[in-house]
């Protein structure tokens, strides 16, 4: 699972140009003694025009002194008395003092229908101040003085950091001892970290490579464990206050906790300011489970996920990768490397440099320490240039899997990785750090010099055999975001089937209110009684088809157009609307489960939140709904005197009753939005006429969010045409 | 002053004065110019033995030619594609191919320059003998090795950027490797080849799609920039428009190139484990070479003044997002350290007055930053203010409480406490970041850029501790009025929502 997060900041704001997406980089790993670089074979040499030599040396005939051994520092290992363990790193080039206790947490613990537990709590923990200070007061205090403390719930695991001049360290620690061991949670900050929280689901599908991004990774890992989840509204809303302590209590004891410090400090009294800090602190819990397993939930196939406003499809191909303990981990980074790693990959060449097609396209053998990664291949491309891009890049695949990669690619790719190990080990920060990680996920502390000897000796026949054995291309998932009415050629054109991903994002799942037997009783009553005002129960079943051509006038708020909308339907669920825009003619088609819409620019699968409102129309169907009694699965409640709850599990819809004539009066429902939060749709009934024996509403005043959204006059309607489902899904 | 990174975690603040400061770093300082004009800054730190080099160039996209923007993107794009020694499998070869490309696309171009009178036929025949062109050189390339080099001898953070008023070009070695840097850097300044120009540009048209047109917060700055500027080219997309960007010739690079990357306009920071004197020998060997020439043309087009409010509407189906700017004067006014000092109150960590109010205590945005300088610098540009709103709050909301904040900086005067703590994390911002090798280079060759001086870095800092709250008052009540704001915001499409099924 991701951690909601906000893509919005002031940097991103300029637009600058760069050469790559983000800055190259290297592993992120470190060598005692990197190796020099082996002479290449110049598999070409360079012909230089006489006048044009410059009075330089090749870079092939460069001499490099060998590289000033790295001293990796010691650092200092040693525990509490109540259990927390602590490692100290002294650094005495800037009088400043960082630590992190890391929490064997993670958000991987959340509670299904609570999910975005652990993400509130590393929020609220800091925000929510501690038992002597509100979370606004440690803001002034800590900003005062330019130091720092901030809480954090990832993915598998939590952290607790600080930094402080060196004269502030005192006042520091004891803030960070105090967030640490007694926050207390205030309600006001809770609220704040839902409305983030909130935030981050609305806006959620407004990126394009977002999208692919999250969709790719649910898909791969799967629903069926958290690895596959999502932060919805609903789950957002479940969540109390008394939740974050009960998550906080289990997770945040000293045996759990691993701290280290680094900085302008002496490390014996370090440790003594420690105990005095911590050792009062003795809260207890059982040790905390491992993290649940990913399960192997291969989805091999194209996933379309459509998205209108963009002019380049984001694309991510590839299925789950790896751990970094894996014999094979260095191999497999070498071949990705070579596949897709930097500006010499093969993808990088034959993508961008050579078809032009792409700024950003990579490839990169995801692992993690405890749990699979991913296998992803991903960039962008102009819409047109979407089949033909996605074709190379699985030729690339093919190609690297068939045939030995050649002597100057591994030795580039090597190099590349083992020359800048350095850079793993160029601070006493990442020293801590990665010393931490090691310890915290239970790897060997010479882990960094195993992967620079599984490096240093990676062979091409070593390239070929992982690539064969870990790259299965039958097994690639693809998801594809973009607007496929300028693909040109569609994703089908890839071979094998496409499916439509839906990115509605669900509103808070209605609620529906209790029910007993004589709630339920009542609400057949009622039910029965609208039935019977409308002409009864037998004339209403007798309708097996209707069309119905209506005037649509929109409020000026909302475009303030007119619009003719002719509605077919069939029993039960076959349904066709064509629209006469102002832009020109807009047809959509459902058989209740999937459909398409044609408009002027093209024509494109219903999918999402247009297939969502569809099948919630379908649900509340006049002659379906008026006969919600008899149709299995639906349960009709009666919550007022005049209120009928309507509901089949998934759609829920509420009926007012006339209580004078017995008529519908109006009917209220939540409706998808294609993002952010559900909108309150209502819809008031008025000038009943009969056709065929039933009373149907020839003028509907349709409110949405609280506002008038349109009117809609009936001029027509007529039943049992005889009309053909198949009728209906003929294409303009 | 450059924008400060202004959600940045504050790490912490000397209590020594910047004098001091100062004093100190010097310590590790070696500065020199070339015979050409060429300016290196040199700081030992050998602490790990790898280094970082920038290099930076008093050229951006607002010295793009008018019909030509995109250009100074394009080149800093072919700043990679090597020399006439690298990345080539025969130049004698390779360079006749290049000279039938530009024969080429002169015909087509002459054909199309007949516009209604261009012969369809005879323009799709010229269209493809260039592409036969281009095919020809593109095999005689030995692709990407300029950046191979630089990837197999161990560099990380390889990357460029084309901003608005200077281009930047950067990465790290191992520090045993200076002299490859030393050897590449300059050849592609001296021997620059612009190989695979043609397909290079559409990388970048791909780039804007990217950056600009599938993104809604990139559509909208460009609609904001567009806007708030009627003359000056900052209202230009840093990348260039795509129309432009499509017909760009390599002549136009070229042209840019002279103009522009003369030794004196180019600044080098290399910061990390270097030896100053071998350093400064291979600096002359290398570097030595480029012709002294003269310093570009500063730009003239001044901004008229604004005549009354502008705002612009941007259709996207995201969630809704504002920039409200404020024209105000270039970075080298006497007031440049109080418009820092503003945006520090208003936006910076937990405390700034934005977060309090709109996003804590209101809870109607998710986001509300502020930026002293935008785009850039150089030239008179705009305090910016950047709104998110929270689900089910609009634009307008948060227009408003932004209106209110300001109005209290204008009709208050702010208090003593506040004005010490943002001068306290000012100088922690610019301290963190000298902290790590590379953002060092970054800085200390931005600020020799821009003020002709490294020690502004510090210097700027006493500036900013002599802001007095009536300093506040007095650039708050002149910069946030109506008349020289610019407001851009997006709105849901106007098209019939409920395209289906919205009623039954």
């Amino acid at each position: 699972m991701k951690r909601a997060s906000l893509l919005f900041s002031l940097a991103a704001l300029l637009l600058r140009g760069g050469y790559a997406q983000t800055a190259q980089s290297a592993a992120s790993q470190a060598p005692q003694n990197p190796p020099a670089v082996a002479p290449r074979n110049a598999t070409s040499p360079a012909v230089r025009t006489g006048s044009a030599a410059p009075a330089v040396p090749s870079y092939k005939d460069l001499k490099y002194p060998a590289l000033k051994p790295i001293s990796i520092p010691n650092v200092e290992t040693f525990t509490l008395s109540n259990g927390m363990k602590v490692f100290l790193l002294e650094d005495h080039e800037l009088p400043v003092v960082s630590g992190t206790a890391l929490v064997r947490t993670g958000n991987l613990f959340d509670p299904a229908d609570k999910v975005g537990l652990a993400s509130i709590t590393g929020m609220a923990m800091r925000t929510g101040g501690t038992k002597g200070k509100t979370g606004d007061e440690l803001d002034r205090q800590l900003e005062d003085v330019a130091a720092s403390v901030e809480t954090e719930i990832g993915e598998t695991s939590g952290s607790v950091s600080f930094s402080a001049l060196k004269e502030n360290t005192d006042e520091v620690l004891g803030v960070f001892r105090d967030v640490l061991t007694q926050p207390e949670f205030r309600q006001d900050k809770i609220d704040l970290a839902k409305t983030e929280l909130r935030g981050s689901i609305a806006r959620r599908n407004d990126e394009a490579h977002g999208i692919s991004q999250r969709e790719f990774a649910n898909i791969v890992y799967g629903k069926d464990t958290p690895y596959g989840w999502d932060i919805e509204y609903a789950t957002v809303d479940r969540i109390t206050r008394d939740d974050l302590i009960n998550f906080y209590q289990r997770y945040f004891f000293p045996a759990n906790i691993l701290l280290g410090v680094t900085g302008d400090f002496n490390t014996a009294e370090m440790k003594t300011k420690l105990e005095q800090l911590f050792g009062g602190w003795k809260a207890q819990q059982p040790p905390v489970p491992a993290f649940p397993a990913v399960r192997s939930a291969a989805q091999p196939g194209s996933f379309l996920a459509v998205k209108t406003d963009v002019t380049q499809t984001f694309f991510v191909l590839g299925h789950q990768g790896g751990v970094f303990r894996d014999k094979d981990y260095p191999a497999l980074e070498v071949m990705a490397d070579i596949l897709g790693g930097g500006f010499h990959s093969r993808l990088f060449q034959r993508v961008r440099t050579r078809m032009g097609n792409a700024y950003e396209i990579s490839a990169v053998w995801g692992a993690n320490y405890d749990h699979p990664g991913l296998f992803e291949i991903e960039g962008s491309t102009k819409s047109p240039s979407t089949v033909d891009t996605i074709k190379a890049i699985r030729e690339e695949v093919e190609r690297i899997r068939s045939a030995e990669v050649t002597d100057a690619e591994l030795q580039t790719a090597k190099d590349s990785a083992l020359n800048s190990l350095v850079f793993a080990y160029d601070t006493r920060v990442k020293t801590l750090r990665r010393m931490l990680t090691y310890e915290y996920f239970g790897y060997p502390k010479d882990f960094i010099q195993v992967y620079q000897k599984g490096l240093a000796a990676v062979t091409k026949q070593d390239v070929l055999r992982v690539a064969k054995k870990y790259l299965n291309p039958a097994n690639f998932t693809l998801v594809a975001v973009g607007n496929p009415q300028d693909f040109g050629q569609q994703l089908e054109a890839l071979g094998g089937p496409v499916s439509t991903i839906d990115l509605t994002i669900p509103s808070p799942t209605a609620e529906t209110a209790k029910r007993d037997s004589s709630s339920l009783a009542g609400g057949k009553q009622l039910l029965q009684r609208v039935q019977q005002a409308v002409g009864g129960a037998e004339k209403l079943a007798a309708v097996k088809d209707y069309t119905e051509v209506a005037d649509f006038q929109i409020e000026p708020a909302a475009g303030g157009f007119r619009t003719k909308q002719t509605d077919i339907w069939i029993s039960p669920t076959y349904f066709r609307q064509e629209n006469e825009l102002p832009v020109g003619k807009v047809v959509a088609y459902s058989d209740g489960k999937t459909g398409w819409i044609a408009t002027p620019q093209g024509q494109a699968p219903l999918g999402g939140a247009q297939l969502k409102q569809v099948q919630g129309a379908l649900f509340r169907s006049y002659f379906r709904l008026l006969l919600s009694d008899q149709i299995p699965g639906r349960t009709v409640n009666l919550l007022e005197p005049d209120t009928l709850e309507i509901s089949d599990g998934g759609e829920v819809a509420r009926l007012v009753v006339n209580p004078q004539t017995g008529l519908p009066d109006r009917i209220m429902y939540d409706s998808v939005a294609v993002s952010g939060p559900a909108i309150s749709v209502v819809n008031q009934y008025g000038d009943f006429r009969e056709v065929d024996g039933v009373k149907v509403p020839h003028k509907i005043e349709i409110m949405q969010g609280g506002r008038k959204f349109a009117d809609v006059t009936v001029s027509d309607y007529k039943f049992n045409a005889g009309i053909k489902a198949e009728d209906l899904n003929k294409r303009p | 002053v450059k924008a400060f990174s202004l959600f940045a975690v504050i790490l912490f603040a000397p209590l020594v004065s910047p004098a001091q400061d100062i004093k100190e770093f010097e310590k590790k300082v070696t500065e020199f110019s070339l015979a050409n004009g060429m300016h290196f800054i040199l700081v030992e730190r050998h602490e790990a033995p790898v280094v970082s080099f920038h290099t930076y160039v008093n050229a951006g996209s607002a010295d793009d030619p008018s019909g030509l923007t995109g250009i100074a993107h394009m080149f800093e794009h072919m700043a990679f594609k090597g020399t006439e020694s690298i990345g080539t499998r025969n130049w004698p070869e390779e360079k006749k191919a290049l000279e039938g490309i530009e024969v080429a696309y002169d015909r087509l171009d002459a054909e199309r320059n007949k516009g209604a009178r261009a012969n369809e036929q005879r323009v799709q025949t010229l269209d493809a003998e260039l592409h036969t062109a281009i095919d020809r050189a593109q095999n005689l390339v030995e692709p990407n090795e300029y950046t191979r080099i630089i990837e197999e001898n161990g560099g990380v953070g390889l990357n460029a950027d084309t901003g608005v008023d200077a281009t930047e070009y950067f990465y790290s070695l191992p520090s045993n490797r200076i002299e490859l840097w030393f050897l590449l850097e300059s050849q592609r300044f001296l021997h620059p080849v612009f190989r695979e120009f043609y397909k290079e540009r559409d990388v970048v048209l791909e780039e804007n799609r990217m950056r600009v047109e599938s993104s809604p917060q990139g559509k909208l700055v460009q609609n904001f920039l567009a806007t708030a500027f009627e003359a000056q080219p900052y209202r230009n997309p840093p990348g260039g428009w795509p129309s432009d960007i499509v017909n760009l010739r390599l002549a136009d690079a070229q042209a840019f190139y002279n103009k522009y990357y003369v030794p004196a306009n180019i600044a080098i920071a290399i910061v990390g484990d270097v030896d100053p004197t071998a350093a400064k020998r291979m600096a002359e060997r290398y570097f030595g070479a480029l012709p002294n020439r003269p310093l570009p043309p500063l730009l003239h087009t001044t901004e008229p003044a604004q005549d009354g409010p502008k705002s612009v509407v941007v259709e996207s189906p995201s969630q809704p997002l504002a920039i409200v700017g404020y024209k105000r004067p270039d970075q080298y006014d006497k007031d440049d350290p109080v418009y820092d000092i503003l945006s520090l109150v208003l936006s910076s960590g937990r405390t700034g007055l934005m977060y309090e109010d709109l996003v804590r205590d209101k809870r109607i945005a998710l986001a509300a930053e502020a930026a002293d300088t935008f785009p850039d610098g150089r030239y008179p540009n705009l305090f910016l203010f950047f709104l998110v709103p929270a689900s089910g709050h609009t634009v307008e909301e948060n227009e408003k409480a932004l209106d209110a904040v300001l109005e209290r900086l204008k009709s208050t005067k702010l208090d003593e406490e506040t004005l010490a703590r943002v001068k306290t994390k000012a100088r922690a911002t610019v301290i963190h970041r000298l902290d790590s090798n590379s953002s060092l280079a970054n800085l200390l060759t931005t600020y020799y850029g821009n003020y002709g001086d490294w020690r502004k870095l510090f210097t700027s800092l006493d500036e900013l501790n002599k802001v007095t709250a009536d300093d506040v008052q007095r650039v708050a009540r002149a910069c946030f009025v109506e008349q020289s704001r610019t407001v851009a915001y997006t709105v849901q499409p106007k098209q019939a929502q409920p395209a289906t099924g919205e009623r039954q």
